[in-house]
């Protein structure tokens, strides 16, 4: 194993993973979907006819054809949708009489493979008479046209914290205002979406790439009308997820569906045009805030208003926004603040958690106010957040906006970010430049963000075993499923080292329900703070139950028993010992199995971005990127930096080139696929320098936080304050992500403000 | 129609229809699946396999095409004896990957360039280049030029080593 440095790598780097895609079995059947062409429209005739006579097509429906197949279900987990906004608006399967988004799924064809179901499913007939298109939350607000007839467009409303009083926006020294988009943005996994169920005896097997098996098991067993125990979800390699792979889709729907239907397997693989359609999307918020401050740079007050585009049904994420208004006041002490939430239906696909969710939204606004408050009154930006940061005594921090904070030490992160960037040298050099007509104008970019991980309460646990076999050997099982975070590797360190063995002798298993009946998952940055929180418990209580055994056999009290490295000795003269395997064998079998619960964890940081700019070409050039992340005690940190970089890659990606575009009819602009949505290749990655400061949370004894989202989170706004703050226009709210040439060309034509000592 | 695809050095007659991609006969009907589809249209790099020496994407070729060829893909990479390509090494050296589906392609693509010119790694801007031609959505990219990187010159020292001898 030496020349490997994770597990996984050995299978990964030869061809032997094994996803979802690749694994074969008898008698599959591949699923192809029909999709709407238009982005809102009446569904007047669907004929599949004519597929179902094409040679290797087993069958083609509409949901006309399919009168029991269930709709797809909607999620209480986290608040992301609840009762009141999902009555009386049915997410149907396959669409019965109203498209609500392009590519909604019109008819399904299976065929004995891909090409033959495709064949299949060019030969359907559907007529949809289009309706007017509503693609964005100010053009669906009003109502003029609903996408449920009898309601509302406006699908939730929440608020978080009080409003600010009027004395306090009246009598401040400083009052800034600003208007931020955050687009919407594709997830993009590298492998799409996938599953594959296969029925066997009264049982349903279903393997797909897939971030909660449990939530997945549990919610196609009820629309099954099954117990859970006769479905089992099993996740193998996963290509990526960044939060997009963790619902029951109206395709998850279908697929299991009608393979118990027809007692075959069927599969579904997701192509990447198709993903481009409807895999959900992340962000999609315009926002309003106003700050206030004092002349000494104190902020006084803090108002957000979000308006949430979330896509066409409230099921997965109508209530994601609130994220954003929870985390409002980020890092700073603000005694009054205010956040709304407005969630508006549009027709388009979902809005769902992508790498962030809600946080990055919540630090872009702040943050950018923040450069802009900084500017207005003279101060430096990093000495504007110096004067505001909660100071780390004041721990548990209760914020105005209903978080209570864990533990931080913000000024740390800042003061390690500007060192490591050489602040005071940079802005000698923007100084210099200033004064040179033929320079680039420069700018320097900062961005302090606190986040949260773990999960909302209800949803902080995690269940999981340690055994140990009469070989030795030591076996962990857990709720989680990796895709990509390399839990094999992080999470068998973790039990060896806390039950003092050799790496070798643990193996990990999860992602597999019946191995492990209960389990949440991975997602909110969750595995390290929780699941490794478990396993730590459970090898600490499987250590005393083996103590207390060699107890009992030896008839010695229990505190006179130890354990070390495997091995149960009395303490008193260390004449009696056995090994662990021995005591298996003479005692039975050895297992403990728990449910852990942690606290939410409030991880921080601060990112800061050296940026030139082509006023003439409106192009942006990362000179330096420098990212200190605080995500507490740390398990690998080789691992935890390469998702921090990713991450960071990911952020960048956000304030320079990502972006959905709508058509009139509701259509993604995406003519030539995947090329027209600007992923970060390697020619985009400036020189970033990963560091961090270690702040242990006191939510569990591990003293983990969530690592692996702090680069989508912090360093977007450090990217466009560093444009802003090179430009030096006077009306920053002109900058809107993702900053494109065109963006920048005209931004930088722009008035400029005042110049102002520093 | 018949034909015969050569790969990793195995030969294999296949009966294909002439619209099936070589991506897909290698994964669907050689069994070979470690070649990964990360958007059958030509953009990310994920399915790329070298045909004669040469990288393609594999999503954008018809096994049709390939009659006669050589493929070799990501299953044949390591030595006859198992021992991992330096690529390989390197890759799992550097964290050059994390969920491992981007992987193949990035193997190939590096493994195509590194056997046409041993020296790639004395002009890393050729190396950029390379890593620029696939998107990982993962890593970042930067240990995936640094794997690249290590593994050309630990072969062009090797070489130069075992020309001293
Ligand atoms: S799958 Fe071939 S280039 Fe993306
Ligand atoms: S390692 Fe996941 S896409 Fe590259």
């Amino acid at each position: 194993m030496e020349q490997w440095t994770r597990r996984e790598d050995r299978r990964l780097l030869t061809g032997q993973g094994r996803y979802v895609a690749d694994i074969a079995v008898p008698d599959c059947l591949d699923a192809v979907f029909v999709r709407s062409g238009v982005g809102h429209g009446t569904l007047r005739a669907v004929d599949c006819t004519a597929a179902r006579a094409v040679p290797g097509v087993v069958g083609a429906w509409s949901a006309a054809d399919l009168s029991e197949l269930p709709a797809v279900p909607y999620t209480l987990l986290a608040r992301l949708s609840n009762e009141e906004s999902v009555a009386g608006r049915e997410w149907p399967a396959l669409v019965k009489d109203r498209v609500r988004y392009a590519g909604e799924a019109v008819a399904v064809v299976l065929g004995e493979d891909r090409y033959r179901a495709e064949d299949g499913a060019a030969e359907v007939f559907c007529h949809v008479d289009p309706l007017p298109a509503m693609v964005t939350p100010s053009a669906a607000a009003d109502d003029s046209v609903r996408l449920f007839d009898g309601l509302s467009n406006i699908a939730f409303r929440g608020e978080a914290g009080k409003p600010v009083e009027e004395s306090v926006w009246r009598e401040a020294a400083a009052v800034v205002e600003g208007r931020y988009r955050q687009q919407l943005l594709m997830p993009t996994p590298m492998e799409c979406r996938t599953i594959l169920a296969v029925p066997e005896g009264d049982r349903l097997t279903v393997w797909s790439g897939h971030q909660m098996p449990h939530r997945l098991r549990r919610e196609l067993a009820a629309l099954l009308g099954w117990s859970v125990d006769r479905v089992r979800v099993v996740v193998p390699d996963t290509g990526g997820a960044f939060g997009s792979k963790s619902a029951t889709f109206p395709e998850f729907v279908v697929v299991a569906f009608l393979a118990v239907k027809l007692g075959r397997p069927v599969r579904w693989i997701e192509d990447r045009l198709e993903s481009m359609l409807v895999a959900t999307r992340g962000r999609g918020q315009d926002q309003r805030v106003r700050l206030a401050a004092d002349a000494d740079g104190r902020l006084l007050g803090y108002e957000l208003t979000i308006e949430a585009d979330v896509g066409a049904y409230p099921h997965l994420g109508v209530g994601l926004p609130m994220q954003t208004a929870w985390l409002a006041t980020g890092p700073y002490t603000t005694p009054q603040a205010y956040a709304t939430v407005r969630s508006v239906l549009t027709n388009t696909m979902l809005t769902y958690p992508y790498r962030g969710a809600g946080r990055p939204e919540a630090t872009i606004a702040l943050e950018r106010a923040m450069d802009v408050m900084a500017r207005r009154l003279g101060l430096d930006p990093a000495e504007l957040r110096r004067r505001n940061f909660i100071p780390p005594e004041s721990f548990p921090y209760r914020t105005p906006t209903g978080r209570c904070y864990d533990s931080g030490n913000y000024a740390a992160a800042l003061d390690l970010a500007l060192e490591t960037l050489e602040y005071d040298g940079w802005r000698a050099e923007q100084a210099r430049r200033r004064t040179d007509p033929g320079a680039l104008p420069l700018g320097i970019g900062l961005s302090c963000y606190v986040e949260r991980s773990g999960g909302e309460a209800g949803g902080l646990h995690e269940f999981g075993s340690v055994e140990v076999g009469e070989d030795g050997t030591v076996t962990a099982r857990c709720g989680a499923a990796p895709s990509g975070q390399g839990h094999e590797t992080v999470f068998a360190a973790l039990v060896a080292g806390t039950l003092g063995v050799a790496e070798e002798r643990v193996r990990l298993v999860e992602g597999d329900t019946d191995e492990q009946p209960e389990g949440l998952g991975s997602f909110a940055s969750r595995s390290a703070q929780v699941v490794g929180a478990l396993l730590q418990h459970v090898s600490r209580r499987l250590i005393d139950e083996a103590r207390e055994r060699a107890a009992r056999l030896w008839e010695l009290p229990v505190d006179e028993v130890q354990w070390s490295g495997g091995i149960v000795h009395a303490a008193e003269d260390g004449s009696a010992a056995i090994g662990v395997a021995d005591l298996v064998k003479v005692t039975g079998p050895l297992r403990v199995e728990d449910r852990f619960e942690s606290g939410m964890a409030f991880p921080f940081g601060s990112h800061a971005v050296v940026a030139e700019v082509d006023p003439e070409l409106g192009t942006v050039r990362l000179l330096r990127v420098v990212t200190v992340d605080d995500c507490g005690v740390v398990l690998n940190p080789t691992i935890v930096r390469g998702q921090a970089f990713g991450s960071a890659v990911q952020g960048i990606g956000q304030a320079l080139y990502e972006g959905m575009t709508y058509d009139d009819q509701g259509v993604p602009v995406l003519a030539s696929g995947l090329l027209d949505y600007l992923l970060p290749t390697f020619t985009e990655v400036p020189p970033i320098e990963v560091k961090d400061t270690c702040t242990p949370s006191p939510a569990t004894p591990l003293g983990a936080k969530g690592a692996g989202e702090s680069g989508c989170i912090g360093t977007p706004a450090a990217i466009v304050n560093a444009v802003a703050d090179a430009l030096r226009i006077a009306d920053p709210d002109l900058l809107q992500m993702p900053l494109t040439p065109d963006v920048v060309w005209r931004a930088a034509r722009a008035p400029k403000h005042e110049e102002e000592v520093r | 129609m018949k034909i015969t695809l050569t790969v990793n050095g195995e030969a294999y007659p296949l009966d294909v229809e002439p619209r099936r991609i070589l991506a897909d006969v290698l994964r669907e009907d050689c069994r070979l699946t470690g070649t990964h589809l990360g958007c059958e249209h030509g953009i990310c790099g994920a399915c790329t396999v070298l045909v004669d020496g040469e990288a393609v994407r594999s999503c954008l070729m018809f096994a049709v095409q390939c009659d006669g060829s050589s493929v070799r893909t990501v299953e044949g990479l390591a030595g006859p004896d198992g021992e991992p390509h330096p690529l390989q090494r390197a890759f799992s050296a550097e964290h050059a990957l994390q969920c491992g589906f981007c992987t193949p392609g990035f193997l190939m693509v590096a493994a195509g360039a590194l056997e046409a010119d041993p020296a790639i790694g004395d002009s890393p801007e050729r190396v950029d280049g390379l890593v620029g031609s696939n998107i990982c959505r993962c890593t970042g990219y930067e240990p995936i030029r640094r794997a690249i990187l290590r593994a050309a010159r630990e072969q062009t020292e090797g070489e130069r080593d075992g020309g001293n001898r």
